[in-house]
């Protein structure tokens, strides 16, 4: 049991509760985008922490291997809700 | 044998590029891979039938290194009512689009999601289905997205926020199990895993995430705006199989990888929830205006139906019983996506003759539209569960279940919800088959009439006799 | 560095990353809090450094931070220069506040619960003995696989099937992207200072991504990272007012976007005509057919990433010669906004979270 595993792995549970509440209940897009990014970040800082095997240990690779995997859904996944939230200001304001 | 499962995920990929770059020939493409792909669901679940469970080890590492496919006989069914549904569905879509620029923005989108869900039906490894989720969250909102009118790109955007959170809660849950577990393969997963301070947490956020994307009541609201206002095809295949993708991995965990974990109170809690969507989804599908709108808040209810079945399963020791329920469960399953692909169908060319698709002014449509008419009646017996469909056989294993384990009560949410199901349905036919008096005219069949018409004939009629093959087979392969 | 000072860098990054999470999240002004979410990104990859995980911080400062941030930050702009019809702005809050207090507290109430047993599950998980098998299985296999940099051996060989499907997630935003119409109006031509700067900075983002695919085989950097890096390049040129920002167009344009999934496809298809398994590299050929399909990604992603910025299929561009020299410019069919707008204070910045709540509301 580490100590450095234990702060990252905690703070990450915490990020992404907080995330969560701001996506469920923030009226903003923006903010609500920025809050499952940042549920995401807090999941991936567990993972990592996991990965973590102590100072002068190679760390365990496959998790880092899923977060980058995870990063690149994520920014995908936000471009298209910004997609659609710009078509949908413009269809509004044609309207 | 076993390179079908890689096929199954490569041959839609491969023409979802290949009309990407020829799109002037994405039609005939896309119907040629989705026969393929058909051929090789078949071939798959013969395969499975004769030998049993297949695997693959993709890149040739083990399980667990690697990521491995595999194929038992509940997802082979799935991956050939997939393929079916949407092998019907691309004949229509190819009459439905009728102009180049669509048609090259739909097809690659399409076979994107058709790979995303043979993907998700084969892999046996969690983070790989994190990943076809996302696959098929992101082609899913895409298609939903193509109805370009405020309302689709407004549901769309939500479906997208409500899928992203889904997928996050399954990750954080897949986190913690590879935190405690070391490893994603779900088949080493079944032998290690045990109830306990790891999996039960994981578990539930899984769960929750993938209950989200199925939208199993109270998690609902995403879903009519979604399917009703996407174009016909798409709404076809939204309710009949994309939310049959995510049902399935909940019974995959619960049944399978982590069975060990189930409370029984957790099983009931998914049997008031599967109740709630049922009376709920079944009034809400009553007092709807819009034909759409009807079929989608009817599928909130008929996927409360396959929830009622975990308490059931829960209280049964394994043995025959328990496997005619299992059974009785997946024909529910199968044939509600043929009966709602085909009444989605036929609903978009209702839609398209008319203009609109409000009941109330459906008058005269069974003497325009005989075949169309016949296909929501078609669908509707499946609906509602009358025999021969295969509604009928899957409520009657729900009953001897219900009363086998002593859990009645789950038998009058059943019959409350049929009932309503003969309401709603009966609504629709009684404006179709209005007094407005229509010249007669020549019964003859468009193209893209049989889609809906042979999709109808199998939910009602076809499901109903394939019992006895279908329950042979989930024993051998499961 | 010794246990103690270690121990107060760990503490003074988790408590700069939950405070700038919380600050990021907190408030309505959508321009602070996107910029305090890029902070947190970059922060976090000084995290990553910091548990020897350089490739996933080389990923989330490139993509997570910068090409996220951008994103945000496009669209914050975009939306705080929309005309604001009168009509939504009438639309505003039916809510009943009693109604909105009691969902909060029971969203946050949830919330708790879920950190709560995410935190009692991960600590269960990490005092039980780490589990060592699959990283030891991957250093045996290491050899095999063709690269030395354990990283890129899973994510392009162990696990190559995610990293296909992962391309094909790409793809599929693109597509829907461009499923909604065309990209934005481009930017008026920059200062000689910013131009100046894109200058010099372009050929190093071009080189950088280079050298990050050629790396990745045995040290940290890979196909994500360098195709972001290009990605970079292309976004600097358009923030500087080009309108050639090395995208090529049309089909060729496709053929690009479908580059990844494609090698990926057919190195995997070959091999199983060859009578191997599906992306089971032959380890002599390994080295190469990594690279091979890296270089192909690299493009994808590039492309991909920049088309995601620009929001839409490009617009079709003009060519005319001009003084002997090809010159392209786009049909104007919006007017042009210039790269100083982003870091120039705008009137209406904090008002464009309420815009997009507006449009939000009704769904």
């Amino acid at each position: 049991m580490l100590t450095a595993q234990w702060l990252y792995g905690m703070s990450g549970c915490l990020i992404a509760a907080l995330g969560l509440r701001t996506a469920l209940l923030h009226a903003c897009l923006l903010h609500r985008l920025i809050g499952i990014n940042l549920t995401g970040a807090g999941v991936f800082m567990v993972l990592i922490a996991v990965a973590y095997r102590g100072a002068g240990m190679p760390p365990d690779p496959v998790p880092h291997a899923l977060v980058l995997t995870g990063i690149v859904v994520a920014v995908s996944a936000t471009a298209l809700a910004l997609a659609l939230a710009r078509r949908l200001t413009a269809e509004q304001i044609n309207d | 044998m076993t390179e079908l499962l890689i096929g199954l995920v490569a041959t839609p990929l491969t023409g979802a590029l290949v009309t990407m770059l020829l799109p002037r020939f994405a039609t005939s493409v896309a119907i040629a891979a989705g026969v393929l792909t058909t051929v090789a669901a078949g071939t798959l679940l013969y395969g499975v039938g004769t030998r049993g469970a297949l695997g693959y080890d993709i890149g040739g590492w083990t399980a667990g290194l690697g990521i491995a496919l595999r194929a038992d006989g509940l997802s082979a069914l799935l991956l050939m009512m997939n393929a079916l549904v949407m092998l019907a569905a691309s004949v229509y879509a190819s009459a439905y689009f009728s102009k180049t620029a669509e048609r090259a923005r739909f097809w690659p989108l399409w076979l994107l999601l058709w790979t995303a869900l043979n993907a998700l039906l084969l892999s046996g490894d969690l983070f790989n289905l994190y990943v076809t989720l996302e696959l098929l969250g992101l082609s899913a909102v895409a298609l939903a997205s193509l109805g370009n009118k405020t309302a689709a790109v407004q549901a769309a955007l939500r479906y997208l926020l409500v899928g992203l959170l889904g997928s996050m809660l399954f990750l954080a849950g897949v986190s913690l199990i590879y935190a405690g577990y070391g490893t994603l393969d779900m088949a080493s997963l079944a032998h290690v895993a045990q109830a306990g301070p790891i999996v039960w947490p994981a578990l539930a956020l899984m769960t929750v995430g993938l209950l989200l994307k199925t939208a199993l009541f109270p998690l609902h609201f995403w879903l009519p705006p979604a399917h009703a206002s996407a174009p016909a095809p798409v709404s076809a295949v939204l309710s009949a199989l994309v939310v049959k993708a995510s049902f399935y991995l909940v019974l995959r965990l619960w049944l399978d990888v982590f069975a060990e974990a189930v409370t029984p109170a957790a099983a009931s809690l998914l049997g008031v929830l599967g109740a709630g969507a049922v009376l709920w989804g079944s009034w809400r599908a009553l007092r709807a205006e819009r034909l759409k709108l009807l079929a989608a808040y009817s599928t909130v209810a008929q996927l409360g139906y396959l929830f009622l079945f975990f308490p059931l399963l829960q209280a049964l020791p394994p043995g025959s019983a328990r496997d005619l329920a299992v059974g009785g469960l997946i024909i529910l399953a199968l044939t509600h996506g043929f009966a709602k692909a085909g009444l989605f169908l036929a609903i978009g060319i209702i839609q398209q003759r008319s203009g609109h698709d409000t009941i109330r002014e459906l008058d005269g449509t069974a003497q325009r539209l005989p075949a169309t008419t016949f296909a929501i009646a078609l669908g509707g017996v499946a609906l509602i569960g009358l025999p021969p469909s295969g509604t009928f056989l899957g409520k009657w294993h729900l009953l001897v279940a219900a009363f086998t384990t002593g859990q009645w009560w789950w038998v009058v949410v059943a019959v409350i919800g049929s009932l309503l199901a003969a309401a709603y349905i009966f609504r629709v036919l009684g404006h179709a088959f209005g007094h407005r008096a229509y010249p007669n005219q020549p019964v003859a069949i468009a193209r893209e009439e049989w889609p809906a018409l042979l999709l109808g004939v199998t939910a009602a009629v076809l499901m109903g006799l394939a019992g006895a093959p279908l329950w042979r087979l989930l024993e051998g392969g499961a | 560095m010794s246990d103690t000072s270690l121990l107060v860098l760990d503490g003074l990054l988790v408590i700069s990353l939950v405070t700038l999470a919380w600050t990021a999240l907190a408030g309505s002004d959508a321009r602070r809090s996107v910029i305090l979410f890029m902070a947190f990104g970059l922060v976090l990859a000084a995290a990553w450094v910091r548990l020897l995980a350089p490739d996933v911080a080389l990923a989330e400062a490139a993509i997570g931070a910068g090409l996220a941030g951008a994103l945000l930050l496009a669209a914050v702009r975009e939306q705080s220069r929309q005309p604001l019809p009168a009509r939504i702005v009438s639309k505003r809050s039916h809510n009943k506040p009693g109604v909105n207090i009691a969902l909060q507290w029971a969203v946050s109430v949830l919330c708790a619960v879920l950190a709560g047993t995410l935190a009692w599950a991960l600590a269960h998980a990490l005092n039980s003995a780490p589990q060592n098998a699959l990283p030891r299985a991957v250093s045996a296999n290491l050899e095999a696989s063709g690269v030395s940099n354990p990283v890129t051996a899973v994510l392009l060989n162990f696990r190559a099937y995610d990293t296909l499907l992962e391309l094909a997630v790409l793809l599929t935003a693109v597509l829907g992207i461009f499923a909604l119409g065309p990209a934005r109006p481009g930017y008026q031509s920059a200062g000689p200072v910013f131009d100046g700067l894109a200058r010099w900075l372009v050929p190093v983002l071009i080189l950088t991504a280079g050298y990050l695919l050629w790396v990745g085989a045995h040290a940290p950097g890979g196909a994500f990272q360098a195709g972001a890096t290009l990605a970079a390049a292309s976004v600097v040129l358009r923030l500087a007012g080009r309108h050639q920002i090395g995208l090529p167009q049309g089909p060729a344009l496709r053929v690009v976007m479908a580059a990844g999934v494609g090698m990926f496809v057919l190195v995997g298809l070959g091999l199983l005509v060859a009578g191997r398994p599906f992306l089971g590299y032959p380890p002599p050929w390994a080295g190469g057919l990594i690279l091979m399909i890296e270089s192909a990604a690299t493009l994808a992603i590039a492309a991909t990433l920049v088309l995601a910025f620009l929001g839409g299929q490009p617009r079709p561009l003009a060519v005319r010669v001009a003084r002997g020299r090809i010159a392209a410019t786009p049909i104007p069919t919006g007017k042009p906004v210039s790269p100083e707008g982003i870091r120039s204070t705008e009137p209406h910045a904090a008002e464009a979270c309420h815009r997009i709540q507006e449009t939000q509301k009704r769904c």
